[in-house]
């Protein structure tokens, strides 16, 4: 199993979700494969590529077909392209290794100039999925038939999880919206040779500044939104894929609204640190 | 001198200067070390002074055997140039397992690949074991036709 690669050049992009009735991602990563290559990028999916667990075989059919085409068509360009699984396509490995000729890999350890980076999907480090397979299997289920009602109600739920993380923000050092379980996975494996630590699983794209040249990266979705991950000679820069994506009337409400809450949060925590600070004593 | 930067239960950072000495062949210590920085230098005593096994870095393991098996060091470790280490204690070793599962996968992969390395040398001396034997009995065999040749003519 291949998990120590070497490379100069890297992008990477994770949770497409190809096969999931509301993933739109298929346009993008298609001209994003083609532009990795043309700028002779080597490319990591880093996860959830593909959809099992909440598939629509209809959407898998329209989806998958032209992105192993343009994947294969970048391992022919002599670009190596690699596959980190994740939770949504464990099922799939069996099969990745045959279609699009890339390399499939539980994590990978990259050498980048004198970089050590890890890249791994991050879903062992979720305490849901670890603590209650079955529940978080069935939750996942269930959401699909949410999804069916209207894809945008993914959308609130990112929302709901980066508001709800706020209160947790001032406690743990870590990406808004994530649980800070990430952080302290990402920190423990800092601690052991890393300089760089790149998840996805999260959807929610980002990082976080460890000092001392250490930091730790979300690749975000590439369903959701344009973040990508970029390593050049052992530097680390998250980046936007400069792509305008199609945004429903749900979307465009629950993205006003989410702002407003958003802009009164900012407030009302500042107020209470500004409170919290006169009461400290000198 | 060897200064603990961050002590916990079951894992701890410890500093090196160049040179200073991790541990020593036949030390009776447990602890297994990951590279944060900088280089260890592995050595083992030879007929003939020192043999240098291994140069690990930013990454690599070191003294998982004695930590695993409870025996003492087999090789001595040594820091080149500065050097950070994280010290894993045998109490914490499940511990750090637990909440960081791919270093109990690297770990394996460390492992097999020493294996499939000690297979490779092992083969190939028992080949070179194998062509020295069959030369000598070639030459032996020779030697014996001129022998029994001699005798024949005299």
């Amino acid at each position: 199993m291949i998990t120590d690669i070497q490379s100069s050049k890297l992008v990477i992009i994770s949770d497409l979700h190809l096969g999931n009735p509301f993933s739109r991602a298929k346009q993008m990563t298609v001209e994003f494969i083609n532009w990795a290559v043309r700028e002779e990028y080597d490319i990591v999916i880093n996860g959830d590529g593909f959809e099992i667990a909440q598939v629509s075989f209809t959407q898998i059919a329209r989806d998958i077909p032209e992105v192993l085409n343009a994947m294969k068509q970048a391992t022919k360009a002599g670009r190596n392209l690699y596959y980190v699984v994740g939770n949504h396509d464990i099922v799939f490995e069996n099969f990745l290794n045959d279609w699009g000729g890339f390399k499939v890999a539980p994590f990978l350890n990259v050498w980048s100039g004198d970089q050590r980076i890890r890249i791994e999907h991050g879903h062992l480090y979720d305490p849901f999925f670890v603590k209650n397979p079955d529940l978080y299997e069935f939750a996942t289920w269930l959401g699909g038939f949410a999804l069916k009602l209207h894809p945008s109600l993914y959308n609130l739920w990112i929302r709901f999880e980066k508001f709800k993380s706020r209160f947790r923000k001032k406690q743990t050092k870590g990406i808004l919206g994530e649980h800070p379980a990430f952080n302290d996975a990402a920190v423990e494996l800092l601690n052991r040779g890393f300089d760089t630590v790149v998840f996805g699983h999260t959807h929610h794209a980002g990082e976080v500044d460890h000092g001392d040249g250490k930091k730790y990266f979300n690749s975000g979705s590439f369903m959701l939104g344009t973040a990508y991950i970029e390593i050049v000679n052992g530097v680390v820069q998250k980046k936007n894929y400069p792509f305008k994506m199609k945004m429903s009337r749900l979307d465009n409400v629950i993205d006003n609204v989410s702002n407003r809450i958003d802009h009164v949060a900012d407030k009302v925590t500042d107020q209470i640190e500004k409170a919290s600070d006169k009461m400290r004593l000198p | 001198m060897a200064k603990a930067i961050e002590k916990k239960f079951e894992q701890e950072a410890r500093a090196y200067d160049d040179g200073e000495i991790i541990f020593r062949e036949g030390e009776e210590t447990r602890e297994m070390y990951i590279v944060q920085r900088g280089e260890v230098v592995v050595s083992k005593k030879g007929p003939r002074g020192d043999i240098e096994l291994a140069i690990l870095k930013k990454g690599d393991f070191v003294g998982e055997m004695s930590l695993l098996e409870s025996l003492p060091r087999t090789a001595t470790a040594k820091a080149r140039g500065k050097t950070s280490l994280l010290a894993i204690h045998p109490g914490g070793f499940l511990l750090k397992i637990r909440r960081d599962p791919t270093f109990a996968f690297e770990m394996m992969q460390t492992l097999s690949r020493r294996i499939r390395m000690t297979n490779e040398n092992l083969m190939r001396e028992l080949g070179r074991d194998i062509a020295q034997k069959e030369a000598v009995q070639t030459a032996l065999t020779r030697s014996e036709f001129d022998t029994a040749n001699e005798i024949v003519k005299t």
